[in-house]
């Protein structure tokens, strides 16, 4: 987005505007620090991304250490939150368990990105019998539950984090496509767009440089509230069996974990399912807060040093 | 009438779609259906004998042929298990689940518009932060964790305040009316709450596109007071986009039906399916699958008829 020339901005080095995509990046995450929920939502992330890091290395315990004479043991100094049924140390799954949803996190978002952008291509289509296919489709799929998609998956490809990237995906793409569809028609039938076909950009040239700008703002809030829809949807379809297989650490297994100590020591209830909403609310609070740090109309440190936005 | 038309069409274009992918999922990817059903190491005789049994060797098109004339005359096939009809089987659990379903649904209604309401009221900045925060933790909370809470604070036994049974449907179904009801407090409560907190910001979007148009204002201007004005016009100006969301969040809502029917061990369609799946009763799993996504299209249809029935601005040639 920083080669664009033909819009006025070749003045933006004279008039102070950030320039690179380093230097726009740190204006954009200083601009979040300084507002409450948006450095809530970046400290909860960062820590998140951190735990992920070192649970690779280190976790008190080894996940695979187990311990018939120990099972389901009340928490201790040694086992902070207590051991599961094979004694193995419930704190360790659940810090390796974060890779696991930042892997799921990361993966359903980038396809219900790129499936959600080619339908919002084929919703801004020239042609129109594809164009209006489009719109009744997705009309009526939407309709389709995430866990039905899910469940017919998991008959032939058994519980994998495949089968929750692939119907989380599928799910949240249609979700943004509906959601981006007017502010991308807006643009599509925008005095701009015609005037860049008649100077011959190609269909590509114009959706990329022209109508996935306008629909960022949308894009960028879908894309975190599929973040943390996928982190609810991974604990609910692993609890049912379809998610992420028995033998891997997620959060949703520490969570489906947790519903034996209900008996045991309840308190330890309470822990998976707290990270799980904790992490569900920054990713929400993340989308919002980086709508605004990055959209130069509503963050003046992104425009010229005039606050000024080139006519 | 072009759009009820093209709509309709597109209904039965679904379920044909749906049909063929369901059908589909459990023959042509990696993994036999015969051998999954008759578990892993079961002698290749045994294999040999399903197949044949459930017709699996003929070719693709018939046995699909077979099941749609099935289907069309109301027949969905045996359970292997107990090899009752799969329509008895679903009939019996759409009577826990659906239950279950319409309370979740009007305790949500119950707490998601009022809420709704009064956070765009609200005028301190404080107020509406604590809204605002309301709104985001209620539909961060896992279905799970919102039911295993709830247990520990109400169910008689391991609660704070044991006053409701945690687990359990009567065997005698809705014959005991009282004991089936109170099993379904807690599930419905659960499910209630994170659906209300989505239709709670649902209301709050709504009202406030509609008092961005300058409507409220003018009832304002007429004399009404700002709390009369957007509950009399603001509510009924958005009654059309939230009747879209509320369906929306139908699909939504099934994952948690389904995750609490397993935490309650309540009989329902979630929980059989699952248990199905599980059991590898894949001709039952294939049933139940296209019948429930049937029961999604019908919602999605009925809602976006509703939508145009709400909302006589949009046009007929209106996408």
């Amino acid at each position: 987005m920083t080669d664009t020339p033909n819009n006025g901005t070749t003045t933006a080095s004279a008039t102070g505007a950030p320039r690179g995509f380093m230097r726009r990046a740190g204006v954009v995450i200083r601009t979040m620090w300084a507002r409450g929920t948006g450095r809530f939502a970046l400290i909860v992330l960062g820590a998140w991304i951190l735990v992920s890091l070192v649970s690779l290395v280190w976790t008190p315990h080894s996940i695979w250490q187990t311990n018939g004479y120990h099972v389901w043991a009340r928490p201790s100094a040694d086992h902070w939150l207590g051991t599961d049924g094979t004694g193995a140390d419930v704190f360790s799954w659940l810090m390796a368990g974060s890779r696991t949803n930042l892997l799921i996190v990361v993966l359903t978002v980038l396809f219900a990105a790129a499936f959600g952008l080619l339908l919002v291509a084929m919703l801004v289509s020239r042609h129109t019998a594809l164009a209006h296919g489009s719109v009744v489709a997705i009309d009526a799929l939407i309709s389709i539950p995430t866990v039905l998609i899910a469940l017919m998956l998991a008959v032939p490809l058994g519980a994998s984090v495949t089968v929750i990237v692939l119907a989380c995906g599928f799910g949240y793409g249609l979700n943004l496509a509906r959601v981006a569809r007017p502010s991308a028609m807006l643009a599509a039938r925008s005095m701009y767009v015609e005037s860049a076909r008649a100077n011959g950009a190609s269909a590509p040239r114009v959706f990329f440089t022209h109508i996935v700008p306008n629909i960022m703002p949308v894009l960028i809030v879908q894309c975190s509230l599929s973040a943390g829809t996928a982190v609810l949807a991974e604990a609910g379809l692993t609890y049912l069996g379809v998610g992420v297989p028995s033998g891997v650490p997620s959060w949703g297994h520490s969570l489906s974990t947790s519903v034996r100590f209900i008996n045991i020591y309840p308190l330890t209830v309470l822990w998976p399912g707290l990270i799980v909403t904790i992490a569900v609310v920054a990713l929400n609070l993340f989308g919002d807060a980086l709508r605004e740090a990055a959209d130069p109309l509503t963050n003046p440190r992104l425009r010229g040093a005039d606050g000024r936005r080139h006519q | 009438m072009r759009y009820l038309l093209r709509r309709l069409a597109l209904f039965v274009l679904a379920l044909a779609v749906i049909s063929a992918v369901v059908f589909l999922a459990l023959r042509v990817l990696p993994g036999d259906i015969a051998t999954i059903m008759a578990g892993l190491n079961s002698p290749p005789e045994r294999v040999a004998a399903l197949r044949e049994q459930l017709g699996l060797d003929r070719p693709l098109i018939v046995q699909y042929g077979d099941w749609i004339g099935g289907l069309l005359r109301g027949d969905f096939g045996t359970t292997m298990l107990t090899g009752q009809p799969v329509a008895s089987v679903v009939g019996a659990r759409a009577q826990v689940t659906f239950p279950l379903i319409i309370l979740g649904l009007a305790i949500a209604i119950a707490i998601g518009i009022p809420l709704g309401c009064a956070s765009v009221l609200a005028t301190s900045a404080r107020a509406r932060g604590v809204y605002q925060a309301v709104a985001i933790i209620g539909g961060a909370v896992p279905a799970l964790w919102g039911g295993l809470i709830l247990i520990l604070l109400f169910a008689r036994g391991s609660g704070l305040l044991p006053i409701l049974p945690a687990s359990g449907f009567p065997q005698g179904g809705w014959q005991e009316p009282a004991q089936a009801l109170a099993s379904l407090v807690l599930p419905a409560l659960t499910v209630g709450i994170i659906v209300g907190a989505s239709i709670m910001r649902y209301t709050r979007s709504a009202l406030q596109s509609v008092a961005s148009t300058g409507t409220i204002d003018m009832a304002m201007a007429c004399g009404m007071a700002r709390r009369q004005a957007l509950i009399r016009v603001g509510l009924r100006l958005a009654m059309p986009q939230l009747v879209s969301v509320i369906g929306l969040t139908f699909a939504e809502m099934i994952t948690g039906v389904m995750v609490i029917e397993n935490l309650f061990a309540l009989p329902g369609i979630g929980s059989g399916l699952v248990g199905d799946l599980g059991h590898r009763d894949l001709i039952a799993v294939q049933s139940e699958l296209f019948m429930l996504a049937v029961f999604f299209l019908v919602i999605g249809l009925f809602v976006d008829l509703t939508h145009r029935a709400l909302d006589p601005r949009l046009g007929e040639d209106d996408d």
